[in-house]
């Protein structure tokens, strides 16, 4: 786990979330729920079509949903279209996983706008789910309507609007960078903000 | 009439709350537990690839016998749940093999004429392979493979 964003020590408490699996294939699914019974969820939610899911979502509070891109009755994407358009909060921006299996090119651009916050291919083995898991717990990403989109900010590096344009968000911060207002800082003020020095009183 | 703005705003991350609540387990103990319940149901799960396979050849006669409401469709989802399980334990030769014909079907789905003999051929090979399941070694499940190769590549030259 060296080069992972969690130690081994680290602790995770699943106990007490809500997590709703969504999954076609009934062995796909019995699989999904040996994991994250595995990983402490008390009793996941099972779907094993798009309209139980739906169903679901309506009737509790979810905090994970997990989601196979085949439901036998409707397509992972179109579930998770519906759902970020559903308003039924908090549940509509609740974090969403989405697991793929054969993906067409068009799905690539599908999986991207359908409003998920991560695409997973299959296999997915427990580490890579937790990797993703961990990762959504340290999510700060807003969440973003318009009428084309519905979901977490696809942006995740904040490296600001493309040089030459404007930006469309309040907190887009321009590429032109002003005239300096303040005398450049002299060498060894530079040295010292790199070598913190014990104060004594 | 002008176009509705996006808006923008930050919402309660309440999993991150929950999941650092006293208790749980460490990330060690949920993945090893993980694993263990997974394995708990490999013989389970690998015995109903062949149930599968079987129903993809029956799909695939209906297909092809044009009485099968969802066609080519029904094809796919059934190859790509194939996958999805193969892949999970570790099966590579299955795995390769139903994903081949995913990219098949997914090509006849949308009315082009179907190639029936290498629909044919794939199904025969994810039967074969379904059947092997763990006892299916390189030895056996290369050639068939190379075979799928090939025919794949013929048949889907530009993908």
């Amino acid at each position: 786990m060296s080069n992972l964003p969690f130690t081994k020590n680290d602790r995770i408490n699943l106990s007490t979330a809500e997590v709703l699996l969504a999954c076609g294939d009934p062995e796909g699914l019995n699989i999904l729920s040996q994991m994250f019974q595995g990983f402490g969820v008390h009793t996941p939610k099972l779907c094993s079509n798009g309209a139980d899911a739906k169903v679901a979502v309506q009737a509790r509070t979810v905090n994970l949903i997990v989601v196979d891109a085949t439901l036998g009755d409707m397509e992972g994407y179109d579930f998770i279209h519906w759902l970020r358009r559903c308003d039924i909060a908090p549940n509509c921006y609740a974090p969403v996983i989405l697991i793929t299996g054969h993906t067409r090119p068009s799905q690539i651009f599908k999986g991207r706008d359908s409003g998920a916050s991560f695409v997973v291919r299959k296999p997915v083995p427990p580490l890579v789910m937790m990797q993703r898991i961990m990762w959504l717990l340290n999510d700060t990403r807003q969440f973003v309507t318009s009428p084309d989109y519905c979901g977490p900010d696809r942006r995740v590096k904040a490296l600001g609007p493309p040089v030459g344009m404007k930006g469309r968000r309040h907190d887009d911060l321009s590429a032109d960078v002003g005239a300096a207002t303040t005398p450049n800082l002299e060498q060894d003020e530079i040295d010292a903000l790199f070598s913190p020095k014990a104060v004594t009183r | 009439m002008s176009k509705p703005k996006a808006q923008v705003f930050a919402v309660e991350n309440e999993l991150g709350r929950l999941a650092r609540e006293p208790g749980g387990r460490t990330i060690d103990q949920a993945l090893r537990q993980a694993e263990q319940r997974i394995e708990a149901v490999r013989d389970v799960s690998i015995a109903s690839l062949a149930e599968k396979a079987d129903q993809l050849a029956a799909l695939a006669a209906a297909t092809r016998a044009d009485s099968a409401p969802g066609g080519f469709g029904d094809l796919y989802d059934l190859s790509n749940s194939i996958f999805g399980v193969a892949a999970s334990f570790g099966l590579k030769p299955l795995a390769e093999a139903a994903l081949s014909l995913c990219d098949l079907a997914d090509n006849y789905r949308n009315g082009e004429p179907a190639n029936w003999p290498a629909v044919d051929v794939h199904v025969d090979g994810i039967r074969l392979l379904a059947m092997l399941g763990q006892r299916a070694g390189a030895a056996v499940a290369e050639p068939i493979l190379e075979g799928l190769r090939k025919v794949r590549a013929r048949v889907l030259p530009a993908t």
